[in-house]
């Protein structure tokens, strides 16, 4: 039947998925701004120009998600809403048929209950990237620290109130001047995160937890985000590409 | 003639017993095309970011186009309202607080009802025979509202906008009600819409532009605004004093929510969008209305008027093709 390209357009980079046979025999990551910049072509998108699809095989068909959805306008291309496409993604990376499933991205949260493999209800968060993966990284870059370190920080917790991803900074600077451990704002970064999502969880009362999204790689809000609901998080292989997946599986 | 503010629905009979005409400094700022000057205006004026943007946009066209006198609602509608009249005051509008008295008390809104009257210098019979002078005319916004979800003729926009305009009738009833037959005449000649989902719109009229046209466009239509529906007091009463104790906006919530339902119920909705406005404290109301409808609710939040974005069309698209697949009509399915 061919292979299909999934591609899931997102706030900080563009995520491509491609399957056929049963399985997902390519992946690749790209830049949101290069994206655009390097694809762009009359009113349309042209990936014939990416470097890094490249090593891509041949596919017969494109399927797009994202933020991109009604700017992504790939030739040739069919467009699937972000919720179900992330929906489909964890169903088949899973297996699973119902959870809630937590998709920590670039700029958006999402929160997914999936009931009998479909989408049953679903919250995003406001306007507002607190807790958010730009949040997280633009504390680790303030802090000078890799993401791997930050993920690696869940112990004593510093309590970050600030509300704003921008403002979290200046209060992260703050901690540091009053002598706080960088381990210690780096684990209270995380904590936040998991504050944020926690009453959007709520609502779901759920039983089993699947984090997907860049943020999910990092272990120590997995953990936080086990303790706070009281169930198991489960994170498919891969995260990041699960909003690719599920259009490509589509 | 004497032009008079109102910042949201206010006893407009009593208005025009006086011979003067009503202005929604709403509808005057979202229809002017400085409508963003006018939130940069207010916020020069020293008005915070993270104060609303109706209440920016109000004061800022209210002094631009010279309305010299405001009726502000300091109860039942906002609290930011109080201050906004301090600073009407302050620049010279006249203004005159009008409250929707919290729980409905009788007494306190037939004190309210005399006290404007006594304002602008007329008979409660007079305010009456403008209540039925105006029923007459609310009577085909009754008819728009029903042939948007009875005969599918309306679309969910022709539905905000008319009955948007029922706090002021665009301050000439007679034109507005003119208008309003000719636009029924046109719109029995329509077939009938067929849109697959009926949605509900609550809360405030959106700030965001082209919402409704968008959700059509993926086979939803709107074919409920609670709000707007409620700026036509299809409640009734006998009296004004009745027909302002029935409009459920300003109180409590509870009779909000039975009137909902109630519609939900009867325009055969899906699912329901709940719109809030950035810095209101109705957001808060979002919890009540996800515990007590029954029905799938998606919150949009709106701040300064403008085409909807983004982050907005990806909500609105996933919600409408999630109620599809709980439908068993999904178009992606």
């Amino acid at each position: 039947m061919g292979v299909t390209l999934g591609v899931d357009a997102g706030s900080r980079e563009v995520k491509f998925a491609a399957y056929g046979d049963g399985e997902v025999v390519f992946r690749a990551k790209v830049d949101t701004v290069r994206f655009y910049l390097t694809c762009r072509n009359g009113a349309g998108l042209d990936l014939s120009k990416l470097p890094e699809l490249a090593g891509a095989p041949r596919w017969r068909r494109i399927v797009a998600t994202g933020y991109g959805r009604n700017n992504v306008n790939i030739h040739g291309g069919a467009t699937l809403p972000e919720i179900m496409a992330h929906a489909r993604g964890a169903v088949w990376q899973t297996g699973l048929t119902d959870f809630t499933l937590v998709d920590l991205g670039g700029q958006d949260t999402k929160v997914i209950a999936v009931k009998g493999g479909a989408v049953d209800d679903f919250v995003m968060n406001d306007k507002c990237a607190a807790g958010s993966g730009r949040y997280l990284e633009n504390i680790a870059r303030a802090l000078g620290a890799s993401l791997d370190e930050l993920g690696a920080m869940r112990g004593e917790a510093a309590a970050l109130s600030a509300t704003c991803a921008i403002f979290g900074e200046s209060e992260v600077v703050g901690l540091v001047s009053e002598g706080v451990p960088v381990e210690v704002i780096l684990a209270g970064a995380n904590q936040s995160v998991v504050k944020r999502l926690a009453p959007m969880i709520a609502r779901y009362r759920p039983r089993i937890i699947v984090a997907t999204g860049g943020v999910a790689k990092n272990g120590a809000v997995r953990a936080m985000l086990a303790e706070a609901a009281g169930v198991e998080v489960i994170t498919p292989s891969d995260p990041q590409h699960n909003g690719a997946i599920g259009c490509a599986v589509a | 003639m004497r032009r008079v503010g109102i910042t949201t629905t206010v006893p407009s009979e009593v208005i025009f017993a006086a011979g003067a005409a009503p202005v929604d400094l709403n509808n005057l700022f979202v229809g002017d095309f400085k409508r963003s000057t006018y939130i940069e205006d207010a916020e020069v004026a020293g008005f915070p970011r993270t104060t609303c943007a109706w209440i920016k946009g109000m004061y800022a066209a209210c002094l631009d186009h010279g309305v010299g006198e405001v009726i502000a609602v300091t109860q039942g509608d906002c609290s930011n309202t109080h201050v906004l009249m301090e600073i009407y005051r302050m620049r010279g509008v006249r203004s005159i607080p009008f409250n929707f008295p919290y729980g409905r008390d009788r007494e306190m809104m037939a004190r309210q009802m005399a006290l404007l009257c006594e304002h602008f210098g007329v008979t409660q019979e007079a305010a009456e025979r403008w209540r039925e002078r105006l029923n007459a005319i609310r009577a085909r916004l009754w008819e728009i509202d029903r042939m948007t979800w009875e005969d599918n003729t309306v679309t969910g926009d022709e539905n905000n906008l008319w009955l948007v305009s029922a706090s002021d009738f665009d301050g000439e009833p007679e034109a507005f009600e003119r208008r309003a037959e000719e636009f029924i005449a046109r719109a029995r000649e329509r077939k009938p819409l067929e849109h697959p989902l009926r949605l509900a719109y609550i809360g405030v009229p959106p700030a965001i532009e082209g919402l409704y046209q968008f959700a059509e466009e993926r086979g939803a239509r709107v074919v409920f605004n609670e709000t707007q529906r409620q700026f036509a007091m299809p409640l009734g009463g006998a009296t004004l004093e009745e027909q302002y104790l029935r409009y459920t906006y300003p109180y409590d919530i509870g009779p909000r929510i039975e009137d909902i339902r109630r519609e939900i119920e009867r325009r055969r909705i899906d699912g329901v969008i709940h719109y809030v406005q950035s810095f209101c404290h109705r957001q808060m109301e979002d919890l009540i209305f996800r515990e007590r409808l029954g029905l799938p609710v998606l919150t949009v939040e709106g701040d300064a008027p403008r085409e909807l974005d983004a982050r907005t069309k990806i909500r609105l698209e996933s919600f409408i093709e999630m109620l599809a697949a709980r439908k068993g009509a999904a178009p992606w399915a």
